[in-house]
Parts: structure tokens; sequence; C-alpha cells
């Protein structure tokens, strides 16, 4: 026989099966790896269900309801402690729309060139290229959309769009540079890179007799990814829009220092705002109390549980793209 | 079988029937193929790069089609009115005898925060590692002894040192001075701005909007101010710097003191916020027609102009070490009891004439009895002693060349009894 026996565990004896034991230990160890993980997750969410606590049982639903977040004060004339998460919960969700409204036509265009027009010595490199976006801390974006974007914004595309939009009522008031807008512009480019990369692979496991049969029919390449690519590709292609928002919903140095850090409702995209991370990221050192600790993880479990359910709510959306897609069968 | 047609040396090979001729394939209803494409990509990726470098290195400006009134920026002058202090020669390093070879951590205060790098660099019987964090971090990480000093521009509130346990057992020990500055990027202005605490006052609030206003035009005569919103710059986190800005413009405006107050942090109204002194001198250098507040030595070193404030004698006074020296001199400062309430203890406003109105101490907390405290080794709590000796002593002849204020005689000695008091 060959001299490398590769089941030595199977050789002291004859047998049959493989020993029980062997498996048992094998799914156990996996087992416990996995059972980790969600012990972990758990104990996120109980330990922020046990540190709102003290806001719960003080505000109720008004916390969500609240739009000022007032830190405890000394002054007797002004109310103190009194918290709210609306301001933040849509400077989260308008800066994750825009900077995904932006983003994904960049991505998918990206990703339609890379898998059909690029040739095929440059999609290596070009889509590469496009992943280091990813690598680049977001620190980094934070400080670049400070000292170099914003104030491109504020001298050439802010005027520009308030002259041609003013009517719209969105982009009213002077213009900082350090905005709602600035910072979702910075999420976009931050969310291309996951939004490609994921396209990308979705669109090239599109099988080729679909392409085949368009163009035999006489398709031009438009019609070709339009009909019978990206209806194929679908699925994967909204999971990676699902995964950028993820990102962008999460992100917090690069909007911290781009979004003004403001604690109100943002009333046009040239005002400064917050998000719930940014909140979290320049109150949590120095919460002024108890409460106003509880308060933060009441905040930052909200934003926990919208990303939650964003996730879930992604995952059965694309079920029911991916039924009667056909995958896998070939 | 097909080793390709004549007409096309290597085509690929098609699977399908007997030699196939190129024609019979998926012929594609195209052009002149995608040459083209390529030619457009590469031609648009040159004309960013290009137009980019251009636009970068300033050869190439759009015209901005504003329409507020906040104009573009006018080609940049530099401010002459950086007033330098000639470094005073650094004395030797006697160390008193003391416990060494200990890590010291502590946390708080951004004022402070060069002045700390260049102590803990002086300072060699034993390595202390400075957080800088913000004021407000520093009294909470104090109160929940995760730090075994704090470091703080603001004295604490009655509330926050009633959050102490044991009861009463935070020393307040003043470790240096410094002044609050108003900031400013104006680039088309060469002397320095008078401002008074109620055209502060009216800027924070939003009531002034506009440099080109008539408060601060009648107090800067002869000054062409330029027609230009201006950019309001605040601090987003807990701050020192904030405390003695807003208790100044609580004295200064009736206004402010009835809906802002004065605190670490306070709810703005409007304004940007960015995080540390560093992060608002970076904001207001990189933003024309900025506006805000750092401590003096930010300012001094970074090169940003700043303002002069009226005082109550109705003298505007541009900050430097010797006009804050002699603010904290005519305060005729009572220090309370170590372990009491600083809350009061203020320098605002100084009754001199030459004396500037927003100077303020920097405080060091730390538990009067460490061993009572119980989260401190003996030994740490000895070194935590010799270095605090020696910052009140030594360190003080560090101050000058960084822009920082040496703490007078008599605040020295009342520290040194209060040092000598702790109990390890």
């Amino acid at each position: 026989m060959s001299a490398a026996n590769p089941f030595p565990l199977s050789s002291s004896r004859p047998r049959k099966h493989a020993p029980k034991w062997a498996d048992l230990t094998f799914a156990l160890l996996t087992g416990l790896g996995a059972a980790l993980v969600m012990v972990l997750l758990a104990a996120f969410i109980v330990v922020l269900f046990i540190g709102a606590k003290a806001t719960v049982e003080l505000f109720g639903f008004r916390f969500l309801t609240n739009d000022v977040w007032i830190s405890a004060s000394t002054n007797p004339h002004i109310p103190g402690n009194i918290y709210g998460i609306v301001p933040f919960a849509v400077g989260t969700l308008l800066t994750s729309a825009i900077a995904l409204l932006l983003a994904i036509p960049l991505s998918l265009g990206a990703a339609i060139f890379l898998t059909q027009q690029a040739p095929v010595r440059l999609r290596g490199p070009v889509g590469q290229l496009i992943e280091l976006l990813a690598a680049i801390p977001s620190i980094i974006y934070g400080f670049w959309g400070l000292v170099v974007l914003a104030p491109i914004m504020r001298y050439e595309i802010e005027p520009a769009l308030q002259s041609w939009l003013y009517w719209t009522g969105w982009f009213n008031g002077p213009t900082t540079g350090v905005d709602v807008l600035t910072a979702s512009v910075i999420l976009a480019v931050m969310v291309i890179p996951t939004i490609t990369a994921i396209s990308r692979d979705a669109i090239a496991a599109v099988p080729i007799h679909q392409k085949e049969a368009a163009l035999s029919l006489g398709a031009t390449d438009w019609e070709v990814t339009r009909n019978a690519v990206i209806p194929y590709a679908r699925g994967g292609v909204f999971a990676g829009i699902i995964l950028g928002l993820g990102r962008a919903l999460g992100e917090t140095m690069a909007v911290t220092l781009t979004i003004g850090n403001k604690n109100a409702i943002p009333t046009s995209l040239f005002s400064q705002g917050q998000t719930i991370a940014s909140l979290l990221a320049n109150q949590f050192a120095e919460r002024s109390g108890p409460l106003e600790l509880s308060a933060l993880m009441e905040a930052g479990l909200i934003l926990l549980l919208i990303t939650l359910a964003i996730n879930v709510g992604g995952r059965m959306i694309l079920s029911r793209l991916q039924r009667g897609q056909g995958v896998g069968r070939e | 079988m097909s080793s390709g047609s004549p007409s096309s040396g290597s085509a690929p090979s098609s699977p399908s029937g007997p030699s196939t001729p190129p024609t019979d394939q998926i012929a594609r209803r195209k052009g002149s193929g995608h040459t083209g494409l390529y030619v457009a990509i590469a031609v648009i990726v040159v004309l960013v790069v290009v137009l980019g470098g251009a636009y970068a290195t300033g050869v190439l400006k759009f015209a901005s089609k504003s329409t507020t009134s906040c104009a573009a920026p006018a080609t940049s002058v530099v401010p002459a009115n950086i007033a330098t202090s000639t470094p005073a020669a650094a004395a030797p390093a006697v160390q008193p005898a003391g416990v060494t070879g200990q890590i010291i951590s502590g946390a708080g205060s951004t004022l402070v925060n060069p002045l700390m790098l260049e102590w803990s660099l002086e300072y060699t019987n034993n390595t202390v590692e400075y957080s800088s964090v913000g004021s407000g971090a520093g009294i909470a990480d104090i109160t929940d002894k995760t730090q075994d000093f704090g470091a703080s521009d603001a004295p604490m509130t009655p509330t926050q040192q009633a959050a102490i346990t044991p009861k009463n057992s935070i020393d307040t020990i003043p470790e240096s001075a410094g002044a609050a500055v108003p900031i400013y990027n104006l680039p088309t202005i060469a002397a320095p701005l008078k401002f008074t605490g109620q055209i502060l006052a009216a800027i924070y609030l939003g009531d002034i909007t506009n440099w080109n206003n008539t408060a601060l035009q009648l107090v800067n005569p002869g000054v062409v101010l330029p027609n230009a919103c201006i950019i309001v710059v605040h601090r987003s986190d807990g701050s020192g710097t904030t405390f003695v800005f807003t208790s100044f413009l609580s004295k200064e405006n009736a206004t402010w003191n009835n809906t802002i107050g004065y605190a670490t942090s306070v709810n703005w109204p409007v304004g940007i916020g960015s995080k540390g002194n560093s992060g608002v001198t970076t904001t207001v250098k990189s933003t024309v027609d900025a506006i805000g507040y750092v401590d003096i030595n930010y300012a001094l070193t970074n090169a940003v102009a700043f303002g002069a404030v009226q005082n109550p004698k109705g003298n505007f006074v541009l900050a430097n070490l010797a006009n804050i020296a002699s603010a904290i001199d005519d305060s005729n400062l009572h220090f309370p009891a170590a372990n009491a309430s600083w809350y009061n203890v203020s320098m605002l406003n100084a009754p001199g004439a030459e004396d500037y109105p927003l100077a303020t101490l920097t405080y060091v907390f730390v538990y009067q009895n460490e061993s009572a405290a119980g989260y401190m080794s003996t030994t740490v709590a000895g070194a935590l002693v010799d270095f605090l000796h020696w910052i009140v002593t030594v360190g003080q002849s560090y101050s000058a060349e960084l822009y920082y204020v040496p703490l007078p005689a008599g605040v020295v000695s009342s520290d040194q009894a209060t040092i000598n008091s702790i109990v390890l």
C-alpha cells in the first residue's frame, strides 16, 4: 500500500467507519466557535439593555420622540438631562440614504464595466484599485474630508447646488463645507468599494449562456446588461448594497470630523447634524453623569436594532429576489 | 481537427460543426470595437488628473456662484500679530528624591496637553502617561478611579464633587495657567481684531452672522471687515476651555446667561463642533471666515491669528504671558481648602488695567487619601506625589517656552502644602 495514510485515526484497527469520538470532538470544537460568537452578540445586547434601563424608565417612549439632547446642567435657569434620539436617527438615516444614492450608480457602473466591458488585462488592476479604497482607514477619510473636501464643497459645489436647486428647499442656509452633505459624500466614497466588489462577483457569476442567448437575439451591450445580466444578479447586488448600508450606518470617525456635530435635526443638506455613532464618539468619554451614560447606551441599542432590522429585512428581500433565480440550476 | 482557417490565424476554436468559418460565430452588432471606449475613458482620466492637479496647485480657479453674502477668499496674508515671548532657559533638572520607576497615568484637559507632554519627557524619575481627552473626560475618569490623576481647566461642579466616593476626598491642585483666546481666519486682515464680550456672545448666539456688522466695526474703526458669513466653531466634547469661555460670555451677556449658561459642555445654538483644542484649531485654520476659541498656547504654536478682548477697565488686551500672569496676581485669589469646592475660583475679568479677562488656572485632581480611595498601590501613590512636587517646582520652568504662564510663588507654596498632605 502507499506509504502515508491520510486517515491515521482510522487505521489503528480495521474499521468500517471513522471513530465516533473524532467526529464528535470536531463538531464540539467548531460548535464552540459558533457558540462564542453568539454569546458575544447576546452579551452586547444584554449589556446595552441593562445600561439603558435608567433612561427607559425615566423617558419611556419619549426618548424616541424627543428632539433635543441636553446634558446635565449646573445653571438653574436651564433644564438639563433631557435626551432624545430623533435628531441622531434622522442624521444617521439621512446621511446613509444620500451616501447610497451617490454610491449605487457609481458602484454598479464600475461593477458592470469591470465584468462586461473592460479588457481582460485591465480587470484585475482596476478592481484592485477600487478595493484599495476600502483599505484606507476611516480617520484618514475624515481628515481628508475636513481639509480637502470641505473647502471644495464650500466654494465650488455647494454654491452651485444652491443656485440650481434652491427651489427644493433642501439646499438653503450658509455654506460652510462641514455639513450633512459633505459627510454623506465621504460615506459614499467609503461604501463604493464594498458595493462594487460584491456586485462584481454577483455579475461575474451570471452564466455565460444568459448573455449569449441575449446576444444571439441581437441585443446591444446595454440591452444584454439590462435584460439578461442584472435581473439574474440582482440578489447579489442587493446584498452588496445592504452591506454598504451597514457600513454607512456605523461609520464614526469620518462622520464626526465632517458633519459639524450639532445635536439638532438638520433643516437642510447644508446644515450641521449628528449621527448616532458620532454622538457616541463625542459624548461617551465625558458624559455628564449616570443618566447621560444610560441615554448613550440606549442610543447605541437603537443603532444596533436599526442595523439588525436592516440586515434581517435585507435578507428577507434577498430570498424573494433569488426565488426563481435558477441559481445552481445549470 | 481544424487548426484555424487561413484567414484567422489564431481564431478561438468553436465547438460547433465541422470547419466553422469565423462568420458563423455569434456575431455581435457592434461598431468599430471597444477601442473608442478605452480612448474616451483614458482621456477622461487624464483630464481629471490634470484639472485636479491644476486646481490643487492654484493654477486654475473656478468662479464661485454664491447666492449668499459669503465671499470667496482673497489671497492669504500672513497675520503679523503673533506675540512671542523669549523662551526661558530650562532650569537644570534637580529631581527631588523619591519613588522611581513607576508608571503614572492621567487624562483630561487638552489645554495642558502640550505642557504635560513636555513634562512627561523631562520628568525621568517615573513614566507619566497622559491622554488628552478633554476636561470633562478627565473629571469623569478620576471620579471612576480609572486614572491616577485627572486634569481639567474647569473645577468640579458641586454635582460632580458629590459623586466622588469617599466624600470630599478630591484635592484640586492648580498646576499651570492659560487663557482662552478668540481665534479667527480672515486672510485680508493683518492687525488683530478687537472683540468685546457682548460681540462674542452675539456671534455665538447667532445674532451676529456677518463679519461686516456694525458692532464689530465700531470697535475696529479703520479696519475693512469682509462681507462674509461668520462660520462659528466650538467644542464638540467636554472642555475646560469651553467652561472658561462660556463663563465669560455668561458674565457679559444676560441672554447667554439665561439661555445657555456655562459648563464644560453646553447646547450651542449655532456652529460647527470640533473635538479638542487641536480640532478647533484645525477647523479654523482650514476654513476661511471662521471664528473659534482655544487656549493661547495652541494659537501661538499654530500661528493662528487671535483677537484682543476688552477687559472691565475698557482696554482691549491682546493675550500674552505677561498680562495673563498679572491677571492671576490681580485676581487676589483666595483658594478654598484643597478638598473643598473650587467652583467659585475664577480669574475672569481681573481688575487690573492691563489684565487679560479670560485667564484660567488649570487643575489636577488627585485623591487626598490614596489608600482610602483604594485603587492605587502605595508605590504608585508615592510616585504620583513625587511627580506633583516636580511639576509645581521644576516643571514650571518649561512653561514659558510652550506659552503657558508659570504659577506665581503664592500658588506654588499653597500647592506644596496640599501635596504634602496627601496620604499615600
